[in-house]
């Protein structure tokens, strides 16, 4: 592992990414619409009762708190990474001493620095509008902060197994739109996990998509108690050890696919 | 006797391509069952090159150019055969391997398109563990050799294709590679530029000692560069020595081109019968005789013609070339 180069990568990525603020933005724009929908919806129609347990102010906490984790989360990579494969890019990422996962790493981290340039101002002056109600607590704060690392690494991760297998289909970006939709339905995006029908909560609890969004937004809106926390860690880390086994193979048997029908 | 800085033994690559014939009824037996061809890029091809050699790759496109330096630099894996550069079997694709090696793409680049130069030279240095009074050093020396200090600090995107080039080529030795790949690199920009880059390269590999190994489209460049060419086709090696001795052995006449003196119509009548005219006008001729005939034949014309200059020459290396290409053998 050479993460003395890594981090030179992160840090040009970054400053190579400020160049365009405005086409950031605008892409992060774009990705806070669904969200701000669904919190309008609910908003008002919980307006003066509450809705599984969530009063109207609540909502609002919920998915103002959803658009920072989902922008925070998204892996963007997942999209590109495949391209790189398919447009023969990858040949000048191998003849370098540097895992190319730290090329989609860099991406990633400079990108989240950008968005939240423009997410963090409009999230706080909806705040001021709309009146959310959060109730932080010591614990729940506590444990937002590793429920959201581990948000972020698993839907990265899940998304670049996906997208490695562009080594074999060169369309495997489909499947990326699958599970983009997956998320949407499944990992509290469309409502609060609590209130799907039982058989979409059963399955939105075993899957791994509420992990990646839902779930630290559960956690620092106090919806969980302390069992509900323990699961959903372990959940967590089962998934994302799951994936990252998933993305060392299929990278692992990728490559050598790669290497004997040329790149 | 030290080792070669690259063995290459019997070295061959096939690929598996899917094919089909053209229509949909065919398209939709594809779906079901694909069907493919074997094609061989490269056939046992064996060389070896000592290390601080300029070795130029030539051949038509498809004969297999890229997919041997591909191999070279562990891009892919042979078929069989064998190969070792700087020590390293290069499909293993070492850490210590690819920190030894540079591969400039004449259609990819490494620099970061929206900061300045001087940024991804930076990334570059730390991704090849460089150490910092070192990297100094080494930019320094590649930024005076290629005149580009005031390139350095506007956006790579803001350049002409001439001064990213120049930024390719530092970028690919910031390192310092002991074995140096340029596939088709276009320093075939404008002249000046040209003559420039090539001297550069010249001097670097003077200067450092790097193995070079470049294939190119522009004999220009490889004549100018490389004292030793390898000539593939069909993936074989058809021949691998001097650029001159290649056009000596496929073309085994000379040009004799001369002036004449006053307007001569009837010239053509005292030319000897193993001679072929090329071209032909008012007070010029060209001819065309066997190698071993030319001095002979250089002496009847002198004393028959009212010669005002002549010279003797090898075809030009492109009609050569291009001979090889078309009739596929040496």
């Amino acid at each position: 592992m050479n993460h003395r180069g890594g981090w030179a990568l992160i840090q040009a990525t970054w400053a190579s990414w400020l160049q365009h603020r405005g086409f950031f933005f605008i892409l992060a724009f774009g990705w806070m619409i669904p969200p701000l929908i669904y919190l309008l919806v609910w908003s008002t129609a919980a307006s003066g009762k509450t809705i599984g347990g969530l009063n109207q102010g609540e909502f609002v906490a919920y998915y103002l708190v959803l658009i920072l984790v989902n922008q925070l989360t998204f892996s963007q990579t997942s999209w590109t990474v495949g391209d790189l494969i398919r447009y023969g890019q990858m040949n000048r990422l191998l003849v370098r001493p540097l895992s190319p996962v730290y090329d989609a790493l860099s991406s990633e981290v400079a990108g989240k620095v950008v968005y939240m340039l423009f997410d963090v101002p409009i999230v706080a002056a909806l705040a001021l509008i709309l009146h959310p109600e959060l109730h932080l607590t010591p614990r729940n704060v506590l444990a937002f902060v590793p429920a959201l690392g581990l948000a972020w690494m698993l839907r990265f991760f899940w998304g670049y197994w996906i997208a490695l297998l562009a080594f074999w289909a060169a369309r495997a970006d489909a499947l990326l739109a699958v599970q983009d939709a997956l998320i949407f339905l499944l990992a509290g995006q469309v409502a609060p996990i609590q209130l799907l029908p039982d058989g979409l909560r059963n399955a939105a609890l075993a899957l791994p998509f509420r992990y990646m969004v839902g779930f630290p937004v559960e956690v620092v809106t106090g919806q969980l108690d302390t069992f509900g926390l323990w699961t959903g860690f372990a959940f967590q880390v089962g998934w994302l050890v799951i994936a990252l086994a998933l993305s060392a193979s299929v990278w692992r048997v990728g490559l050598k696919r790669y290497s004997a029908v040329g790149g | 006797m030290t080792q070669p800085h690259i063995i290459v033994r019997k070295l061959a690559k096939t690929y598996r391509v899917p094919t089909r014939e053209p229509g949909l009824a065919a398209s939709l037996k594809n779906l079901v069952r694909r069907t493919y061809d074997d094609v061989q890029a490269v056939r046992d091809v064996s060389f070896t090159v000592e290390a601080g050699e300029m070795v130029g790759l030539i051949g038509p496109n498809g004969a297999g150019k890229t997919t041997m330096l591909k191999l070279l630099c562990g891009l892919l894996h042979p078929t069989s055969g064998e190969a070792r550069v700087a020590g390293f079997i290069p499909w293993e694709r070492r850490h210590a391997y690819l920190r030894r090696i540079s591969m400039v793409l004449g259609n990819k680049s490494q620099m970061l398109w929206d900061i300045p130069p001087m940024d991804s030279f930076r990334v570059l240095s730390e991704i090849y563990g460089v150490p910092p009074a070192e990297f100094g050093r080494t930019r320094d020396e590649l930024i005076e050799l290629l005149d580009m200090g005031e390139l350095l600090t506007k956006p790579v995107r803001n350049l002409s294709l001439g001064e990213r080039m120049k930024c390719e080529l530092v970028a690919g030795l910031l390192h310092r590679p002991a074995v140096w790949f340029l596939d088709e690199p276009p320093l075939g920009l404008d002249v000046s530029m040209q003559l420039r880059l090539r001297r550069f390269l010249a001097e670097y590999n003077r200067r450092n000692g790097v193995t070079v190994i470049l294939t190119s489209h522009y004999m220009a460049d490889v004549m100018a560069l490389c004292p030793r060419v390898i000539l593939i086709h069909h993936g074989q090696m058809l021949y691998d020595g001097e650029l001159g001795g290649l056009a000596q052995r496929l073309a085994p006449f000379k040009l004799l081109r001369m002036t004449l003196q006053g307007e001569n119509g009837n010239s053509i009548g005292v030319l000897p019968s193993n001679v072929e005219i090329i071209e032909h006008g008012p007070n010029r001729l060209t001819l065309r005789a066997a190698r071993s005939d030319a001095p002979a034949v250089t002496a009847h014309l002198l004393q028959t013609l009212p010669v005002a200059d002549l010279a003797v020459e090898d075809p030009p290396i492109e009609a050569v070339i291009d001979q090889i290409y078309r009739e596929g053998g040496v």
